[in-house]
């Protein structure tokens, strides 16, 4: 037989470049894969430490919500280094790879701002807050929180990008996170009463019935935000329920 | 500081779906100490109807139903390039039977029908058989370029899943008339050059697309050798190369091809289900091959087998 490299059907190049671009991926995927690890252990981390607000009375929530504001900045910048790396390829190819990452950082920063930590940006920080996507983009890109420039972050980490291809956070990622916010203080009604925290409750209740109000103008298509926000309703019952039984006992004040 | 609802309003709203027997005594108070609250309390009340957070939601709907648009856009747009793909096959009725024939059938469930009517390589295709296929590749590249906007800047991956389907079809089609034109590979940058409107090749899709290419010519070899009683390419010249050689040499480069780091993603999963359909593909035409040599003298030009069987004349000759 002919030798194929010089006369065959194959030009040689062909397969060699295929080779070289899936060795590059393969290249990109493992740094990313590196940070993404390292991610998800802070991110272990920073949960852990606002979990503690479960046992927590709000009146001494400060030095959890101080310690879950260093947690975070240990997220914030590998969310910076992923960023990195992550903008030298298009965004959404690789996206798969640190989206659950990123809505777990997403998600303690939610929590930590509900909680009352996160002031940024001159805005004070206030308990039964929430906070938005740009607020979200904002702390993530360091600089607006005092604390937090000594990271000196210079790359922007944007909010819902469409005119240009970079790492940004989506809209998805930011409403996923909220479920998991709603499923945390459904979580949170419970222990407060545990506290003797009667009023929580209520707070909580009225904040889910908004964001709730809010998920279901959204057209979902069949996909995993849509099945997600399906968990809501049953987080919004249960919270409903601790009310009612609070109301039923006049464990609440009337006024 | 903290927004309560009053307590009443929440035990109706509560009592509506699960405690029924408290709904007549609080539904019909809660108007009432609602207006006797004090004003700062009322005002929340009044509020409290809508959803604070509601203006952000609408962003997001909009955002949302964008989004959605555009998915579904290109899922049907892929959807019906692979569907114009194999609808030409079914209308090909003017093949000769052997297409249709279990064996041919059964690999390749996919085929661009009008040229596998072509029966020669390296030469032009004849010019009937031409203008069928530029009105199926102009059909094709409309619906790539009806979708082209879609699929522009940070679009461009974040579709790959719907619009890959349609992609690699094309792909099989584009690689395919450019080896009966040329009896070579077409290369990842001349196939790109196919795409309409700026559409991102992959290498992942390019890499399946030729995958398929291999079932494209199997069929073509058998075909041809059931109608002309040789292999294509082979012949004339002892130099040249038949499409058995090229099939082999495929199949070497698809196996040398490492995609073991591609675990996880597309490409890891379905290069291993399209290298057994590729091995298989090739060992029915060596098999092929080695039936004409051993049988195929002994067969009158043109004789398909299994046709006698089903329809108790033989065609054609």
């Amino acid at each position: 037989m002919s030798n194929p490299s010089e006369t065959g059907m194959v030009d040689p190049r062909i397969f060699e470049e295929l080779q070289n671009k899936i060795d590059e991926d393969a290249e990109v995927r493992e740094q990313i894969r590196a940070i993404v690890q390292t991610l998800e252990r802070q991110g272990r981390g920073a949960q852990s430490v606002l979990s503690r607000a479960h046992s927590t009375p709000a009146a001494h929530l400060k030095p959890v919500l101080d310690a879950a504001e260093v947690a975070i900045k240990e997220e914030i910048a590998s969310i910076k280094s992923l960023s990195d790396v992550a903008s030298s390829s298009p965004y959404y190819k690789y996206n798969g790879l640190w989206t659950r990452d990123v809505q777990n950082v997403i998600f303690s920063i939610l929590l930590c701002g509900w909680l009352g930590g996160m002031a940024h940006n001159n805005k004070a920080a206030e308990a039964g807050r929430l906070l938005t996507i740009e607020d979200v983009g904002e702390i993530l890109n360091g600089t607006s929180i005092p604390t937090f420039q000594s990271l000196r972050l210079t790359i922007l980490v944007p909010v819902n990008l469409k005119d240009r291809d970079a790492f940004h956070i989506s809209i998805e990622e930011y409403l996923q996170s909220l479920i998991t916010l709603i499923e945390e203080l459904a979580r949170l009604a419970v222990n407060s009463v545990t506290l003797g925290d009667y009023q929580r409750p209520l707070q909580i209740s009225q904040f889910v019935k908004d964001i709730h109000a809010g998920f279901q103008i959204l057209n979902l298509k069949n996909d995993s935000l849509r099945r997600r926000s399906d968990s809501i309703k049953y987080n919004v019952k249960k919270i409903e329920d601790i009310v009612y039984d609070l109301s039923l006992r006049n464990l609440v004040s009337k006024s | 500081m903290e927004p309560p609802p009053s307590p009443t309003e929440a035990i109706s709203e509560l009592s509506i779906t699960s405690h029924p027997q408290s709904v007549s005594v609080s539904m019909s108070e809660m108007p009432g100490i609602k207006r006797n609250h004090d004003g700062a309390e009322k005002e929340k009340e009044v509020n409290s109807n809508a959803s604070p957070f509601m203006p952000m939601f609408e962003a997001f709907r909009d955002e949302l139903d964008e989004h959605h648009d555009r998915r579904e856009r290109i899922i049907k747009a892929s959807r019906d390039i692979t569907a114009a793909s194999k609808k030409m096959q079914v209308s090909s009725h003017s093949l000769p039977q052997a297409f249709k024939s279990p064996i041919s059938n059964q690999l390749t469930p996919t085929s661009i029908f009008s040229l596998q009517r072509v029966r020669t390589l390296k030469s032009d295709i004849p010019a009937k058989i031409a203008s069928e296929t530029a009105e199926r590749y102009a059909a094709m590249q409309k619906q790539f370029s009806a979708i082209a906007p879609d699929l522009t800047g940070i679009n461009a991956w974040r579709y790959q899943r719907q619009i890959s389907g349609g992609i690699q079809e094309y792909m099989e089609a584009v690689s395919f008339e450019h080896y009966l034109r040329h009896q070579a590979l077409i290369t990842i940058s001349e196939a790109a050059g196919a795409l309409q409107g700026g559409i991102e090749l992959t290498g992942d899709d390019y890499v399946l697309g030729l995958f398929d290419l291999v079932g494209e010519l199997m069929r073509f070899a058998i075909t041809t050798m059931a109608t002309t009683g040789s292999l294509p390419g082979g012949g004339g010249g002892s130099e040249r190369r038949d499409i058995l050689v090229d099939l082999r040499e495929l199949r070497t480069c698809f196996q040398a091809l490492d995609t073991g780091s591609c675990g996880g993603t597309g490409l890891g999963k379905d290069v291993e289900k399209k290298m057994e359909v590729m091995k298989t593909c090739v060992e029915k035409v060596e098999s092929a091959v080695y039936g004409l040599i051993i049988r195929g003298r002994e067969r009158p030009k043109g004789w398909v087998p299994g046709i006698a069987d089903d329809r108790g004349v033989v065609e054609s000759y």
